[in-house]
């Protein structure tokens, strides 16, 4: 990792951090922020979907399908842009599928770290765990008490949690030694 | 490749070569092993986690998509698997980024596969086998680079298998197309062609696009030929030719075994051994040719006439005690500790030429010689044990 991406890595872990801390003490423009982010993400992806088509998939047999997912994704960016004042439903689906996701394979890692015994094999299960149960509270908090405000809370967990690892990953040492 | 090559075809070249049972059991089990030796196995044993020469499905999946992770990978499966066969390979107008990748692309023949050779002489029958696995599978992994990446690892829907035609005469062969499931439960049904693969995922670093992924298990297969046409192969299609790669590559360890043993003066690529196994050619042809998911039982028949030794099954647990209950400096005498030290070797070796050929997807590589000891600390015992071999020099 160079210096650059190291210090990059960094600044969009404060980034993250800062946006979480706006929107957990900024309750009435919380979620708006949230959907913001959510959109602007859509928007970067079309854009970086389009990047990654001119300089490496054109010459990928079949890669013109990507051309047209990153114009699609961009579309899609711009209109959620214009209703962003109206995504519940977006910021639900987003935490119930990256938490579950994310849950279900830290179980699965789990009960194979100890089948090989590893003892590491808990806290991975207790990290499972919590995924799933977070995802279940999203749900909770979307479908049953319709509240915006828990929404929020559980987006924002999810924020300074990516921030941290980011910044663990920052200050890793990464280099191989070559010794002749 | 798999376990009846890595492990019983191994041993019989190494016996054809001319090491003793005993040396080819340990040679074989090192080239096997290497399929197996992964960080949750080394977190188990306590080892240096920068030994892995293999990751879990689930330890792919649960890595993070950041950088490290993705250097991780490539440091692996590029140094055990995927060795690349010209790291200044040539593509016209295409950008740096992309050129990076071809450049991974695995291949036989290249001279990385003669300095992992090299390396291997003098030094442990851990380091052999570990030479032997990457040897082995620069024939069935060839056309795939050890970096997930969508643009060069990608295969097209044309698909298909050449099947041997009788009715058309000597060495004609039909085409069937093949079908490919992403099941991961799925077992490979060889009768019709229908075999399991990876699922098409559009992004260019997701672990779908790692290795031979997306063609399945084909590669691993020595029965097998096939015609496809990969990502990066401006739709020219490729015909592989398992059966012939698989010889080649038997042929290409016995060489190699020899060299380490001292019988050859060198280790010099597109040589192959093809006099030792004259007697036997006929018997070979038959156990790759053979159309089956698992040639073990004939090829550990066929080690066990050749030297008249029971060769035992595979066991990952054979050495675990020995290494676990080792103290201190004692551990790298182990068999295992000699083989965490020829992967580190290894690992180093690879990803110190990538770096050098001006490529940072293996990460980066300090040289001990010129800014000394700096980067994963893992290295340390490799530096000691280089240090120790010096001294008693």
């Amino acid at each position: 990792m160079t210096i650059f991406q190291r210090i990059r890595s960094v600044i969009i872990a404060l980034v993250m951090i800062l946006s979480g801390v706006l929107m957990l003490c900024l309750p009435d423009i919380g979620y708006a922020v949230a959907a913001l982010i959510l959109s602007i993400s859509l928007l970067l992806y079309g854009i970086r979907t389009l990047i990654y088509y001119f300089t490496l998939a054109r010459h990928m047999v079949g890669g013109r399908g990507i051309l047209y997912i990153g114009i699609v994704v961009l579309d899609l960016g711009i209109f959620t842009l214009t209703v962003a004042d109206n995504m519940e439903i977006y910021i639900l689906l987003y935490l119930l599928a990256f938490r579950l996701f994310s849950g279900l394979v830290d179980i699965l890692r789990a009960l194979e770290a100890r089948r090989y015994e590893s003892p590491g094999w808990k806290s991975k299960l207790a990290v499972g765990i919590v995924n799933i149960l977070m995802a279940l509270l999203a749900l909770a908090a979307g479908i049953v008490f319709r509240s915006e405000e828990l929404l929020v809370v559980l987006y924002c967990a999810g924020l300074f949690g990516s921030a941290l690892a980011r910044i663990a990953t920052a200050f890793r040492k990464s280099a191989i030694v070559y010794i002749q | 490749m798999q376990k009846d090559f890595h492990y019983y075809a191994t041993y019989c070249a190494a016996y054809l070569a001319g090491f003793s049972h005993e040396e080819c059991m340990e040679l074989c089990y090192s080239a096997q092993f290497v399929d197996l030796c992964s960080a949750s196995l080394l977190t188990k044993l306590n080892g240096p986690k920068a030994a892995a020469t293999t990751q879990l499905q689930l330890e792919l999946m649960d890595s993070p998509a950041d950088i490290l992770s993705l250097q991780n990978i490539t440091r692996i499966w590029a140094s055990f698997h995927f060795l690349p066969g010209d790291l200044y390979a040539a593509k016209p107008k295409c950008s740096k980024s992309y050129l990076q990748k071809y450049r991974l692309i695995c291949r036989p023949n290249g001279e990385l596969l003669v300095r992992t050779v090299e390396r291997a002489k003098g030094s442990s029958l851990q380091a052999a086998g570990i030479a032997m696995h990457v040897l082995a599978d620069t024939w069935a992994h060839q056309n795939f680079a050890g970096t997930p990446s969508l643009v060069i690892n990608n295969t097209d829907s044309w698909f298909f298998e050449l099947l041997p035609d009788d009715a058309s005469g000597e060495g004609g062969y039909k085409r069937r197309r093949i079908t490919f499931r992403p099941n991961p439960s799925m077992k490979d049904d060889l009768e019709n062609s229908v075999y399991q693969n990876s699922l098409f995922q559009n992004n260019e670093n997701s672990i779908m696009n790692l290795g031979h992924g997306r063609a399945g298990h084909l590669p691993d297969y020595s029965f097998i030929r096939y015609q496809y046409l990969p990502a990066w192969g401006e739709y020219e299609a490729i015909t592989k030719d398992n059966p012939s790669d698989y010889l080649h590559a038997f042929t290409q360890m016995i060489e190699a075994m020899k060299f380490l043993r001292g019988e050859r003066e060198a280790f010099l690529p597109e040589t192959y051994d093809l006099a030792a196994i004259e007697p036997y050619r006929e018997r070979i042809d038959r156990i790759i040719k053979t159309r089956r998911a698992d040639a073990c039982e004939d090829w550990k028949a066929f080690g066990e006439e050749l030297s008249g030794q029971v060769i035992e099954d595979f066991d990952l647990e054979k050495y675990q005690e020995e290494y676990m209950s080792a103290r201190g400096d004692a551990k790298d005498g182990t068999f295992l500790g000699r083989f965490f030290l020829a992967a580190m070797a290894q690992k180093s070796l690879v990803t110190n030429a990538i770096y050098r050929s001006g490529n940072k997807l293996a990460g980066y590589s300090v040289d001990y010689s010129v800014k000394g000891f700096r980067g994963i600390r893992d290295y340390r015992s490799l530096l000691d044990a280089v240090i120790k071999k010096e001294g008693h020099r």
